[in-house]
C-alpha cells in the first residue's frame, strides 16, 4: 500500500514552482538568486469598472450623434476629471471622468472605463536560485535545506529569523514570550491560545509555526495578518519531538513559510524551509508501508506522536471501531505498543539524519 | 470502445473517487448475475503518482487474489474480453466522482423562472453556482461585470426567455457576458452553455465563439410554466467529465477499454433510482441518499418526477463546507458518551485534513456517525425546503455511499438513517452495502440485465420496514398495539409507547400481516391506509416501529440525552 508520506527532513534539496493563476509578467531570470519576499512574478486583473452612457446622460437623440460626442479611444488612459464626451457647441456640455482609468471599449454611445485593477504579486516564498523560467506564469526556485511539511495553512507566506526555545517547542506558547525581538520574526511552538494570535498580530511578527491548534481558533487564524503554519493537526496534542528537535537547532536562523492550503491533486503543501549550506538528494516522495518506518499518527488519542512501524499486520485487521483496515503494530517510546490503521499513518522521510544534539532533545533518525 | 459480447458473462466496475477507487466483479452465478469479489485502494491520481492506473492495478491484483482468477497479463493490461480459462473480463465500466465542482455564474431574465431553472440545473450536477445575474438585479451594469471578473467562473449558464419570447432584454444581458470575454485574459475565460431563447441561440453562439467555447442545449425553460433540464444537464455533465479527464491522471487513457464511457457517480445512481421509482409507489416515490468523501447525493424518483441534487459536503474533504456552516452542538448531541465540543470539532478536521483516515476506536466511529446524522438531516431539510419534491413518503428509502453502509452494525445503521432522514408514513429502508448503485446505473446503460439482478440480490440489504408514528402526548403514553402475523401461522403483539422504538424480529425475505391499532392520539401518515393489515417485508432489523415523533428532539441535558440515545439503541439490540 502506497504510504502517505510526510517531510521533517534536516537537510534535502527543494524545487518548488511559484506560479501566477493567469498570465503576467516574470521578475526573474534564470540562475537569479532571490530571497523569501522577492516578487518573482506578477499580473494584473481587472477588478472596477464603470460605464458611462454618454446617449443618456448628454441626451443624444441618435447612438451616431452620440458617438460623435465622444472624445476617448479604447485604450487611452485618463486621469480624473478629464473630458470623456462633450457636445460641442457655445454652451457645451461634457462628461468627465470621476477618477483615473482606461477605456476599455466604446460601444453603441457607451464607453466602459476600468477604474482599477488587482495586483497579484507572486513571491519567492523561500530563499534559493532560480533554476528555470516558466513564461507569463512564474519561475521554479531550488535550494538546499530543512524541509517541514505541515497540514494546514492560513494561506499567507512568511519568513525571519526562529526565535523560539525548547519549552515553548514542547508546550503551549505564552504571551510573554512576544516582546520586541519577536517583531519579523518566525515564532514556533507547541500550540497557542488565542490570545497569543492576537498579541503576535500587535507585534507583527514574521509568521507562526505551531504543532496543532484548537480547531475552534480556525477562523482567527485565517483573519491574521502573518502566516500560520500548522504541522500535524487540530488538537491540543502540541508539535512532535522530531520537528521539535530540528527546529530547535536552527534557532536564530532564516525560516520561511508558505502556510498554503494542502491540495492533494497537485501535492502543494503548507511548509517550512530552512536554507542551509551543503548539497543534497531531492527526497523520496513515494513509498510502501514497510517496518521500521518513523511515522506520525494523524488522528485519535495519539494524534501528533511519533512512532515506529514494528510491524505490518497481514490481510486486515478488526478494529474497536468495528470496521477492518489493513494495519500495523506501532511502537512508542520504549514499550507501548498499538495496533494502528495504515491509513492513519504519515510515513516521516528523514533522510537517515541526526538531528540536534542528544542533550537537546536530539532524536535519531531511523 | 470495445464492444460487449451478445452474452456476456463476467463484468468488471471500477469507482474512481476522490480517496478511494473501488473495484467489484460480476460474474453469472446459477443463471443470475452475482457480485463475485470487492476490493478499494487510496485513489492514486494525486501527486506524486498522478495516475489512477495504480490504484486500478492495485485494486485488479486484490481481486485476483480474493476469486483465484487472472485479470491482469504479465505486461499489466487488462484481459479483455475473458479468456475460454476464464480468465479476464467482458465488460469493464467506470464510474467517477467528481474532484472538484465547475465553478458556475448563472445569467438569465427573471429570477424566479429562467434563474431558478439555472440553480436547479446546478443543483443536479458538481456545480457549484456563485453568482445569478438577472434583469431585476438591482446592481448596476458595471458591477455585474466586475462580479463576472472577479469570480472568474469556468463556466457561464446563459439562459432566459422563453422560445420565441422576450429577446431584447437577452440580448442586452448577452453583451455583458461577451465584454466580460474580452476582458478576461485568453486562458481564463469561462465557457458559455446557452440555454436560453432558442430563436437566438444561432446568434448568441456565434458572438460567445469569437471568445470562447460554447456549448448548447435546448431552452431550460421553453415556457413560463414547462421545465426542460436534461438536455442541458446532459451537457453540464459532459463539461464536468471534461474537467475529470483532464484532472484525473490516466483516465483518458484507460476509456477506450470501457464497454461505454466512463461516467460521472451521479449519473449512474439517478439513473437507478429512476428505474427504482417506476416499480413502487407512485404516490411515494423513491428516495436515494449517497454520502460520499467530498460530495453527497439526494435523488428523488417516481413515475412523473425525477430530481437529483448534489451537495457540496461529505465525511472526507467535503467536511470542511460542513463544519463552516453548521454548530459543533448539533453533531455531538448526538452522540452517548460525554465528550467537549472541542475534541468532537478536532476529531472532524482532522478527518477534513486526513480523508483516508479509519474511525479505529467505538469513540471515533460514533463522532463520524453523529455527522453522518446531521448530514443526512442538512440534506432532507434542503430538499424539503425548496418544496422539489412531491411527497415526504418514500418507499423505499436506499442508503448508498461508503460512509453510511460501512457502519459494522445494522442497528447503528438503521438509527442513523433514522436520526438524519426521520421519514414520515411507513418506509422500507434498504442498504446498498458495498456502495454499487452508481455503478450499476453506469453499467445499466449497456447491461441492463446485470443491474436489475444485483438489486435483487444480496448486495442489497432490507435494513427494515419502519412504521413513523407522530403524536403529541407525553412520552410514556402508550400510543398504539402493533401486531405482526407471521406466515407459520405465529404473531409477535407489542404496545408502543410515545417516545420510544421497538423491532418486531421479521427475518430479510419473510413477509408478514402488521395490523396496527392506533390510540386517538396518534397518527401515521398513511393512516387511511393501515385500517386493514399492512404486508410487511422483513429486514436485518425486523419491523420497526419509530414514536419518537418528527422532528426528534433530543433532551437539552446531556445526561438525560444520552441515556436516551442508549435506550433506543438498546431498544433495537444494538450490538
Amino acid at each position: 500500500m502506497n504510504a502517505q508520506l510526510t517531510q521533517i527532513n534536516p537537510l534535502t534539496l527543494i524545487h518548488r514552482n511559484r506560479l501566477l493563476p493567469v498570465p503576467g509578467s516574470v521578475n526573474v531570470r534564470e540562475g537569479q538568486r532571490v530571497a523569501p519576499e522577492d516578487i518573482v512574478a506578477e499580473a494584473s486583473i481587472p477588478a472596477r469598472h464603470y460605464l458611462v452612457d454618454v446617449v443618456r446622460a448628454l441626451s443624444a437623440k441618435t447612438l451616431s450623434a452620440a458617438e460623435k460626442m465622444i472624445t476617448r479611444k479604447p485604450g487611452e488612459v485618463l486621469q480624473k476629471n478629464d473630458i470623456i464626451a462633450e457636445t460641442g457647441g457655445l454652451f457645451s456640455r461634457v462628461i468627465r471622468t470621476p477618477g483615473e482609468g482606461r477605456v476599455v471599449s466604446v460601444n453603441k454611445g457607451r464607453v466602459l472605463i476600468e477604474a482599477e485593477s488587482t495586483r497579484i504579486k507572486m513571491q519567492a516564498g523561500l530563499a534559493g536560485k532560480v533554476t528555470q523560467v516558466i513564461p507569463e506564469r512564474g519561475a521554479t526556485i531550488q535550494c538546499y535545506g530543512a524541509l517541514i511539511q505541515g497540514v494546514w495553512g492560513n494561506a499567507l507566506l512568511g519568513c525571519g529569523p526562529l526565535t523560539t526555545d525548547y519549552e515553548s517547542l514542547s508546550g503551549e506558547l505564552k504571551t510573554s514570550a512576544i516582546g520586541v525581538t519577536s517583531r519579523g520574526a518566525v515564532l514556533a511552538g507547541g500550540t497557542c491560545s488565542e490570545a497569543f494570535l492576537a498579541a503576535a498580530a500587535q507585534e507583527k511578527i514574521g509568521g507562526l509555526i505551531l504543532g496543532s491548534i484548537s480547531s475552534s481558533l480556525i477562523s482567527t487564524a485565517l483573519e491574521l495578518p502573518y502566516a500560520l503554519i500548522i504541522l500535524s493537526g487540530f488538537g491540543d496534542h502540541g508539535m512532535d519531538e522530531l520537528s521539535r528537535s530540528l527546529l530547535a537547532t536552527y534557532i536564530g536562523r532564516d525560516v520561511s513559510i508558505n502556510a498554503v492550503k494542502w491540495n492533494r491533486l497537485t501535492g502543494d503543501r503548507p511548509e517550512v524551509y530552512i536554507p542551509l549550506e551543503g548539497e543534497a538528494h531531492a527526497y523520496e516522495e513515494q513509498a510502501m508501508y514497510t517496518s521500521g518506518q518513523t511515522v506520525r499518527l494523524q488522528t485519535g488519542a495519539y494524534a501528533g506522536r511519533i512512532g515506529r512501524i514494528e510491524s505490518l499486520l497481514p490481510g486486515v485487521t478488526l478494529l474497536p471501531s468495528g470496521l477492518r483496515a489493513a494495519a500495523a503494530r506501532v511502537v512508542f517510546g520504549e514499550n507501548l505498543r498499538e495496533i494502528i490503521p495504515l491509513s492513519n499513518l504519515d510515513v516521516i522521510f528523514s533522510n537517515d539524519r541526526f538531528i540536534g544534539a542528544p542533550d537537546e532533545g536530539g532524536v535519531l533518525w531511523h | 470502445m470495445k464492444s460487449g459480447l451478445a452474452q456476456p458473462m463476467s463484468v468488471l466496475g471500477i469507482e474512481i473517487g476522490d480517496v478511494h477507487t473501488r473495484g467489484h466483479l460480476f460474474d453469472i452465478v446459477e443463471n443470475s448475475y452475482r457480485l463475485i469479489a470487492s476490493s478499494s485502494a487510496p485513489t492514486t491520481s494525486f501527486y506524486p503518482i498522478l495516475d489512477i492506473g495504480d490504484a486500478i492495478y492495485e485494486v485488479l491484483s486484490r481481486i485476483q487474489e480474493i476469486c483465484g482468477r487472472t485479470l491482469i497479463e504479465k505486461s499489466g493490461e487488462l484481459i479483455l474480453p475473458a479468456l475460454p480459462t476464464g480468465d479476464g473480463v467482458d465488460q469493464f465500466y467506470i464510474t467517477t466522482s467528481c474532484f472538484s465542482s465547475l465553478q458556475v455564474v448563472a445569467v438569465g431574465l427573471l429570477n424566479d423562472v429562467s434563474l431558478d431553472s439555472a440553480r436547479k440545473l446546478c443543483n443536479a450536477t458538481y456545480a457549484n453556482l456563485l453568482e445569478s445575474i438577472g434583469i431585476n438585479d438591482r446592481r448596476s451594469y458595471s458591477q455585474q461585470l466586475d462580479t463576472l471578473l472577479t469570480i472568474r467562473p469556468d463556466l457561464v449558464i446563459f439562459t432566459g426567455g422563453t422560445d420565441g419570447g422576450a429577446s431584447r432584454s437577452l440580448l442586452r444581458t448577452a453583451e455583458l457576458v461577451s465584454t466580460a470575454l474580452q476582458l478576461l485574459p485568453r486562458g481564463t475565460r469561462p465557457q458559455i452553455l446557452y440555454c436560453g431563447n432558442q430563436v437566438l441561440s444561432a446568434q448568441l453562439k456565434d458572438v460567445f465563439e469569437r471568445y470562447t467555447t460554447v456549448r448548447s442545449a435546448p431552452n431550460i425553460r421553453p415556457s413560463f410554466e414547462g421545465e426542460n433540464l436534461e438536455p442541458a444537464l446532459t451537457e453540464l455533465d459532459a463539461l464536468v467529465m471534461e474537467k475529470m479527464n483532464e484532472e484525473i491522471g490516466g483516465l483518458k487513457r484507460t476509456s477506450p477499454l470501457c464497454t461505454t464511457p466512463p461516467q460521472l457517480k451521479n449519473q449512474g445512481f439517478m439513473r437507478m433510482i429512476k428505474f427504482l421509482g417506476r416499480q413502487y409507489d407512485p404516490l411515494k416515490g423513491v428516495l436515494g441518499l449517497d454520502v460520499g468523501m467530498n460530495y453527497s447525493m439526494a435523488a428523488y424518483s417516481n413515475d412523473r418526477v425525477s430530481i437529483l441534487n448534489t451537495f457540496n459536503f461529505g465525511i472526507g474533504s467535503g467536511l470542511e463546507a460542513f463544519l463552516r456552516k453548521g454548530d459543533i452542538k448539533d453533531i455531538s448531541r448526538w452522540l452517548t458518551f460525554p465528550v467537549p465540543d472541542t475534541v468532537v470539532s478536532d476529531a472532524l478536521w482532522n478527518r477534513s485534513l486526513f480523508p483516508l483516515s479509519v474511525a479505529a476506536t467505538k469513540e471515533e466511529i460514533a463522532i463520524e456517525q453523529a455527522v453522518l446524522r446531521q448530514m443526512l438531516q442538512a440534506m432532507m431539510i434542503d430538499l424539503e425546503s425548496r418544496e422539489i419534491m412531491p411527497s415526504s413518503r418514500f418507499e423505499p428509502i436506499v442508503l448508498s455511499g461508503c460512509t453510511v453502509s460501512h457502519v459494522a452494525d445494522p442497528v447503528r445503521s438503521l438509527l442513523l438513517a433514522l436520526d438524519g432522514i426521520q421519514p414520515l408514513g411507513i418506509s422500507p429502508l434498504i442498504l446498498d452495502k458495498h456502495s454499487l448503485l452508481p455503478l450499476l446505473g453506469t453499467i445499466a446503460a449497456h447491461n441492463s440485465l446485470l443491474a436489475v439482478q444485483l438489486l435483487e440480490s444480496t448486495a442489497f440489504s432490507n435494513l427494515a420496514t419502519v412504521v413513523n408514528i407522530t403524536s403529541k402526548t407525553r412520552a410514556g403514553s402508550p400510543l398504539l398495539y402493533a401486531r405482526l402475523d407471521y406466515a407459520d401461522g405465529n404473531s409477535f403483539e407489542v404496545e408502543v409507547k410515545q417516545g420510544s422504538i421497538i423491532s418486531l424480529p421479521l427475518a430479510p425475505g419473510a413477509t408478514g400481516l402488521l395490523r396496527l391499532r392506533l390510540t386517538s392520539r396518534a397518527e401515521i401518515e398513511e393512516l387511511a391506509l393501515i385500517r386493514e393489515p399492512i404486508k410487511v417485508q422483513g429486514g436485518v432489523c425486523g419491523v420497526v416501529v419509530d414514536a419518537r415523533g418528527r422532528p426528534i428532539v433530543l433532551p437539552e441535558d446531556q445526561g438525560r440525552r444520552i441515556e436516551l440515545l442508549k435506550e433506543w439503541e438498546f431498544l433495537l439490540g444494538a450490538a
